[in-house]
């Protein structure tokens, strides 16, 4: 406990060992860990089980450098600027990466139980569809579910019947609790306490039910200016272990109030995700062609950078072209 | 004041002013990316000024003035009354029960509304996945009405989809897999459910069963055309005509207010 301790990137990236379970901030392609994911594959991660609400252009990174054996959420793509996982749907269809299915709603319950300390919470959503098929519970089906891997519950969900008011049958949704949760967030104090700005998306409970928490940061700020507005705020720095100061660490995604999400960048990303060889020569490109974020930035160039610049009154970026006039 | 009708329009547009027609002034609409952006947005200036809107990543009663690209933008937040997280948007609005309208989308359907989002075959065995679940059958599941918004091709007006993803009338009972009413599987919890599908062809909606049938066909096509790219035996003997066109102001609204920048009306 305590302050948490700074950071580097490549430090952060040993911390992660093959196999472990990771979850992230953020919501498809706003605020995801940008650069703390091109470091895992920089270092050739593998067999790495991601548990995440939805996946977005961060899963679709490490998906295509074949570190991902597991892959727990609802679902994967790059909003409007590529309509599909390619990567995630290869792996599940050559059979390399295997994938449980449950919906948005149930992987909430699944981080709510495991950041409040429950081995389940319930809900009634999405009942009555394919996903609770026995036949397609997959860690199930791949032995996975007899105890030994203590990141695996027994069960993918069970069912009680109400009672305590009659309402009849509902889900139980098993904690999640990942080795690491791997946080981008727009300010964090010297101290460690953590803010973002705009929507929370599920940044808070990922923050809870992790073993340990790496967060890279925006900027870093005195936690006395913080702690002026604490309701603000989403979690304590005793909360946190490791923070990393990392400007643009979040690209290409967005960063409400600091940067837009770059379309062009996840545009050609998501074209080259759709084959092995053109993953790999954009990859030589932009994760192993540079040594650092340092570098990354200086080759995106300033004015790229600046059309993604946020207007800090709306939060977003009022000067890039986004549609066809 | 008499209406007057658009002339030239696309078959995008009118999806959009039909969707649009689905909200009741005062409907609490829980809304995805696209289409529903456009539908929600053109019905508060039109027909229902005091809806409000909930998108998944947690803005709640945002009021956007830029149109967002995705519900995690930053601007679905302006000016909303809370810019909460998912565990607001699914729990503490959808689960508790304030959410009134669904707008939602689907790769293929069933005639009793089951929709599928994941996989194209056998699901242990895939030939295509596409992006999953999302929030749809959460969403789908307690809100009272459920609209989806498709493309109308044969392949994805299926007799039994390859997935159920998202809860239509007729659902399996698990463990056993007994098809059952949605009544039956949601107990006390149900709320309703999909009320009706828009695509570029014409309007559906469900019988007293739970089957899909059409309620009104698109200016120039035929209920015969629609039936014909169906996979199922569509019921078309209650179709009671013409989609109502856009009319000259939803236009101008979608083109001029709505989406200025041209993002998902080109």
């Amino acid at each position: 406990m305590g302050k948490p301790q700074r950071i580097s990137l490549k430090e952060a990236g040993n911390l992660i060992q093959d196999g472990d379970m990771l979850s992230f901030s953020g919501f498809t392609i706003w605020r995801r860990p940008m650069a703390l994911i091109y470091e895992l594959v920089r270092q050739g991660k593998k067999d790495l089980h991601l548990f995440e609400v939805n996946g977005g252009t961060h899963t679709e990174v490490l998906a295509g450098a074949g570190a991902v054996k597991m892959w727990e959420s609802c679902w994967v793509g790059h909003e409007l600027y590529g309509k599909l996982g390619e990567g995630i749907a290869r792996g599940q269809v050559e059979g390399t990466i295997l994938i449980e299915d449950y919906s948005h709603a149930q992987v909430v319950a699944r981080l709510l139980a495991g950041a409040y300390g429950l081995p389940f919470f319930p809900t009634a959503l999405s009942m009555g569809t394919d996903i609770l098929n026995p036949k397609y519970d997959m860690l199930g089906k791949a032995g996975l579910r007899d105890g030994s891997n203590p990141k695996i519950p027994l069960k993918k969900y069970d069912t009680i019947q109400d009672p305590m008011y009659d309402m009849g049958e509902l889900l139980l949704m098993p904690a999640a609790n990942a080795n690491w949760a791997l946080v981008y967030a727009s300010q964090v104090g010297d101290e460690g306490t953590v803010r973002v700005l705009g929507q929370t998306y599920v940044d808070q409970e990922v923050i809870k039910a992790a073993d340990k928490v790496i967060v890279i940061a925006e900027e870093i700020v005195p936690d006395s200016y913080l702690r002026q507005e604490p309701e603000k705020n989403i979690a304590p720095g005793y909360a946190i272990d490791y923070v990393i100061e990392c400007p643009w660490g979040a690209h290409p995604t967005g960063s409400q109030f600091f940067y837009d999400v770059d379309a062009d960048f996840i545009r050609q990303f998501y074209a080259a995700s759709k084959s092995k060889e053109a993953y790999d020569k954009w990859a030589a490109e932009w994760v192993f062609g540079v040594d650092s974020h340092e570098e990354y930035i200086q080759k995106l160039g300033v004015n790229r950078l600046e059309n993604l610049r946020a207007n800090s009154v709306l939060g977003y970026s009022t000067t890039m072209k986004r549609g066809s006039r | 004041m008499t209406k007057e009708y658009a002339k030239n329009y696309k078959p995008i547009d009118l999806l959009a002013v039909a969707a649009a027609r689905e909200v009741n002034d005062g409907d609490v609409v829980f809304a995805g990316t696209g289409l529903p952006m456009l539908a929600i947005a053109l019905a508060q200036l039109t027909n229902a000024p005091e809806a409000a809107c909930i998108y998944e990543a947690g803005s709640i009663d945002g009021r956007p003035i830029d149109l967002p690209t995705s519900v995690g933008d930053s601007r679905c937040a302006y000016q909303s009354s809370m810019a909460a997280g998912l565990t607001e948007a699914f729990y503490g609005q959808l689960h508790c029960g304030y959410v009134d309208l669904a707008f939602l989308g689907g790769a293929e359907i069933d005639k009793y509304g089951n929709v599928n989002t994941t996989v194209v075959g056998d699901y242990a065995a895939p030939s295509k996945r596409f992006t999953g679940s999302g929030g749809n059958p959460d969403i789908n599941s307690l809100a009272k009405r459920t609209v989806f918004i498709m493309v109308q091709e044969k392949r994805r007006f299926k007799e039994n989809v390859d997935y159920i993803t998202s809860p239509g009338w007729r659902l399996p009972k698990w463990p056993s897999g007994e098809m059952v009413s949605r009544q039956e599987i949601y107990g006390k919890f149900f709320k309703g459910g999909p009320s009706a599908v828009i695509t570029n062809m014409g309007v559906f909606r469900f019988d007293e069963n739970g089957e899909i049938y059409l309620d009104t066909v698109h200016p120039g096509f035929t209920a015969e055309q629609v039936k014909e790219n169906c996979l199922f035996d569509l019921n078309i003997s209650r179709c009671k005509g013409e989609t109502e066109p856009p009319t000259v102001q939803d236009i101008d609204l979608l083109y001029n207010t709505v989406d200025p920048e041209g993002i998902f009306l080109p």
